[in-house]
């Protein structure tokens, strides 16, 4: 009951000498902030116009706003605890905007919150909740940083951020302890004049360290490119991408000094996990370092700031460290924009690159193997052609097309929608959807496969497209909007996904008679057609007693998420719909939104050896340690990287199973055309 | 160092060749039309030759309208201009008529080094490198891997048969057929392409060249290959098929 009738406690009058002293430290406090805030703001001003950028659309910018920053609900989801302390303290600052301009007025003998008024004793012990939690929050905060100690926050102890946590801490406990103390109390003075000089402090220390991300993170959040990993066009005849300092945007610059160094896209980066050089937390310090230095006028190389050339060409483009980032740092375009400055002029020498343009200049596909390959595929597997009647247009891609295993995924997922009975064919003649060199950041290959397909689609009168490869879907649907209209694209889990009541069901009764002799099913024309399983049931369970399968417990499936469908297409729940309809789905430890990359994308797989630990290796280990018997995918190349990364384990690994394989082995095997 | 590559514009390797009405050629309407991969390698070696020792790359090429795609990627690549002879008959002129036009347009130009592809990938006859060289009246070494600029000439590196190399010296200028795989190939770029708007194209007539290049060699027929197929099971021990395999490979099928 104390505190319900205690006031916050303010000295009654300043001398003076007192009210000089403090405009003094007031002028002295913003002028050293202000002196080197407007370095950053000149130097983020200075940077070129983002060429493209939109305000509008602007609900998802609010939206985001209000989530990410007002709510901090992305920090708290992704790390509940440091979360919700980071969150406590933003929270705690909100509130005491009111109470420090009421704070200096009151210096000055013009405060207009009346401790003892109705407002003002509301507004008071509202803020005390506030300065509660957000000193509880700071403490947490600075134990993690200097004894539970995350490594991602780097080796070097940072005593800056030490002092700006003591800082803090000491703002909300003066702010606190002046509810114990009366007007009249000369400690009331004491208080008032260390919790001034506190703030005072803390101000000048904003704009040249992390805590720059209180200021522009908002913003950076605000101003987004709009939506993820979005590769910004090129402006103009001298734009190749991000090649000199100049070519910098505001948006990369702004980001740059956003960066507030937690390290989260380091720590989920694949890259960066398996002993590379790239480490996405030091490129977007390495670019800031660049502004500091050199400034977004200058002319010298951009890569002469990274710790290698090859740094950016080590990205598998997988999009975590962009979804991780708490303060908007779009990774994706500055790692892709660094590709291009090296690509798009020649810079960049590499075999196995420089192989894969050549196969995409001449010929169609990314394995450099004649068109007739594909065409010989389309007849052996019977492929309708598509002729403008049919619903769908099944895009085979690359792997679809030319890979073995990935021709086994197609034909199984077309037997699948003719079991169901949807209309498709594929194109006589399909290009690469350009997805490797988009991402490898050559543009000249990517227009002209984006140009060639979308004057196909059109010319077949395309209007809907299924594809099992996500890379292939987020090209085609995103990425080629710069060089016309697709039509809609989809990926097969959400094809799937939306026929599950038609397709057949395993109950933990069904089994698997034999995955590798389908001929002895057919023999006995047994149907696995979910309609008449009922009354094939009690026959197969004595026919088989012996298979370990018939005991009751479902198959275990462990689904791998692959980036492109989760994170860049915000895909989750589809494919385990589908998974679900095979068997028992086991999560891996890192699944949805923080699923660990295959190694494949961005062009990686063309690319020859890795340097350090293979990715796919570490991710596959992942999948089997889970204890599943299959392990589900849901894209062309994870499928690749996890063969051969199960090869090395032999006969005991896991069955690896696209998810139309999954669906296709639940279909009756007579009927199915 | 002033060099020029004479390249032809052929079918994309993966074209579905259909042989035209009057089974004299092949029918080019929808076929794509690439850079042949000899000549590819040719304008590398230029390329890589100018880099090292300065100097000027110039493609010549001999093809109807379509050639531009062509002049461009080569114009991307690094080649400083390009001559290009109006020639709508391509495909009736024989390695005598075409020699005889290229040979027109290099004459005026003293160059340094004339570089061409060892053979087209169309009709793969070999013969327009080393006519050319004998109209030009300049020496000639063909299946040229790697080329050298030396104080008295030029050092090349040839290839010769089952793996085994020559090294020769010869005069400049010269004439040299290139062989592919000598080099790695660079790709074209977006600055290549957008730079090479600006490099000039000079467009000449056969007429201009006062060049009769009416063949004499007379294409009778052009015909598909006949499909055949002979799919061997070696049997035995996969000891045996093994050794069975390497045998066929090194003596019939001569790949080993």
């Amino acid at each position: 009951m104390l505190l319900l009738t205690a006031t916050l406690a303010e000295p009654q009058h300043f001398s003076l000498l007192e009210k000089l002293l403090l405009v003094v430290l007031v002028v002295a406090s913003v002028g050293g902030f202000w002196l080197r805030f407007r370095v950053v703001l000149d130097k983020i001003l200075k940077s070129k116009k983002d060429a493209g950028f939109h305000l509008f659309p602007i609900g998802k910018r609010v939206w985001d706003f209000v989530w990410e920053v007002a709510f901090q609900a992305k920090v708290i989801h992704q790390r509940p605890l440091p979360g919700l302390a980071h969150a406590f303290v933003f929270w705690g600052f909100c509130a005491f905007v009111l109470v420090t301009l009421n704070h200096f007025a009151s210096g000055f003998g013009a405060g207009f919150l009346d401790p003892a008024g109705y407002f003002g004793r509301f507004y008071y012990y509202l803020a005390a909740v506030f300065a509660l939690a957000c000193a509880v929050g700071i403490l947490g905060l600075f134990i993690r940083r200097f004894v539970v100690r995350p490594k991602w926050l780097g080796k070097k102890l940072s005593y800056q951020s030490g002092f700006i946590a003591f800082l803090i801490f000491l703002l909300m406990v003066t702010y606190l302890a002046a509810f114990f103390v009366s007007d009249a109390d000369p400690a009331t003075r004491v208080l008032w004049w260390v919790h001034t000089l506190a703030l005072l402090t803390f101000l000048p220390i904003i704009p040249h360290t992390k805590h720059l991300h209180l200021v522009l993170s908002p913003a950076t959040v605000f101003l987004s490119r709009g939506s993820f990993s979005q590769i910004p066009p090129l402006d103009g005849d001298e734009d190749f991408g991000l090649v000199a300092g100049t070519d910098l945007t505001r948006l990369v610059s702004l980001q740059a000094y956003s960066c507030v160094e937690c390290g989260r896209c380091t720590e989920h980066c694949p890259a960066a996990n398996t002993g590379k050089l790239l480490n996405p937390k030091e490129v977007i310090l390495s670019l800031r370092g660049y502004l500091n230095d050199l400034g977004p006028a200058s002319d010298a190389p951009l890569m002469k700031s990274l710790a290698a050339p090859q740094v950016p060409f080590q990205c598998t483009t997988c999009g975590a460290c962009e979804f991780q980032c708490p303060v908007g740092i779009e990774h994706l375009p500055i790692l892709v924009g660094l590709r291009r400055g090296a690509v798009n002029t020649g810079a960049w020498e590499d075999e196995y690159g420089s192989k894969l343009f050549l196969a995409l200049e001449r010929g169609a596909n990314a394995h450099g193997l004649p068109a007739s390959e594909r065409d010989k595929f389309i007849q052996k597997a019977g492929l309708p052609i598509f002729d403008g009647t049919q619903e769908y247009c099944l895009w085979l891609g690359c792997m679809g097309g030319y890979d073995p295993k990935g021709r086994e995924i197609i034909a199984d997922f077309a037997r699948v929608m003719n079991y169901l009975g949807t209309s498709f064919g594929v194109l006589r003649k399909e290009k690469c959807c350009g997805d490797p060199v988009r991402r490898l950041g050559n543009d000249l290959v990517f227009q002209q496969l984006a140009e060639a397909n979308l004057d196909a689609f059109e010319q077949n009168k395309v209007k809907r497209v299924v594809s099992i490869c996500p890379h292939c879907v987020r090209t085609l649907q995103e990425d080629w909007k710069d060089y016309g209209t697709p039509p809609p694209v989809e990926h097969h889990s959400e094809f799937l996904a939306r026929f599950a009541d038609k397709l057949p069901k395993r109950s933990s009764r069904r089994v698997e008679l034999s995955l590798n002799e389908p001929q002895p099913l057919a023999a006995n024309s047994l149907t696995r057609n979910p309609r008449e399983a009922g009354a094939n049931l009690p026959d197969l369970s004595k026919s088989q007693p012996q298979s370990p399968l018939s005991t009751g417990s479902e198959e275990k499936i462990v689904f791998h998420d692959p980036c492109y469908l989760g994170r860049y297409r915000n895909v989750y729940k589809q494919p385990r719909t589908v998974v679900k309809l095979a068997g028992e789905l086991v999560e891996a430890p890192r699944n949805h939104e923080r699923s660990f990359c295959c190694g494949a994308g961005g062009g990686l797989v063309f690319l020859g050896d890795e340097t350090g630990e293979r990715v796919g290796k570490v991710r596959a280990a992942e999948l089997v340690a889970t204890g599943a018997s299959v392990i589900g995918t849901a894209c062309p190349f994870c499928n690749s990287i996890f063969r051969d990364a199960l090869t090395e384990i032999g006969e005991s690994a896991p069955q690896l199973l696209d998810i139309a394989q999954l669906t296709a082995r639940g279909l009756p095997v007579s009927g199915a055309s | 160092m002033k060099i020029i590559v004479a390249i032809k514009q052929v079918p994309e390797r993966d074209a579905q060749v259909r042989i035209d009405a009057a089974a004299k050629w092949i029918e080019e309407s929808g076929l794509q039309y690439a850079l042949n991969e000899s000549d590819a390698y040719a304008l590398e070696e230029a390329l890589q030759l100018k880099e090292k020792h300065g100097g000027e790359v110039v493609v010549l090429i001999a093809g109807p309208e379509r050639i531009g795609p062509t002049i461009r990627e080569a114009l991307a690549k690094g080649a400083d201009r390009a001559i290009a002879i109006d020639c709508a008959d391509l495909g009736k002129l024989d390695a005598l008529g075409v020699a005889r036009l290229l040979a027109a347009a290099i004459k005026p130009e003293n160059p340094d080094l004339v570089l061409t592809g060892l053979q087209s990938d169309d009709l793969g006859q070999g013969q327009t490198g080393v006519i050319l060289a004998e109209l030009l009246g300049l020496p000639h070494s063909s299946l040229i891997l790697h080329v050298e600029k030396t104080d008295a000439g030029l050092t090349v590196k040839r290839e010769l048969e089952e793996g085994w190399f020559q090294t020769i010296e010869l005069p400049a200028p010269a004439v040299l057929t290139i062989q592919s795989g000598g080099n790695k190939l660079r790709y074209a770029t977006l600055m290549g392409i957008k730079r090479a708007r600006s490099k000039p194209v000079h467009q000449v007539t056969a007429a201009e060249l006062a060049v009769d290049a009416a063949p004499v060699v007379v294409l009778e027929r052009v015909a598909l290959p006949q499909k055949q197929k002979s799919t061997q099971i070696l049997s035995g021990t996969p000891k045996d098929a093994a050794a069975a395999l390497v045998e066929k490979l090194k003596f019939e099928a001569r790949v080993l």
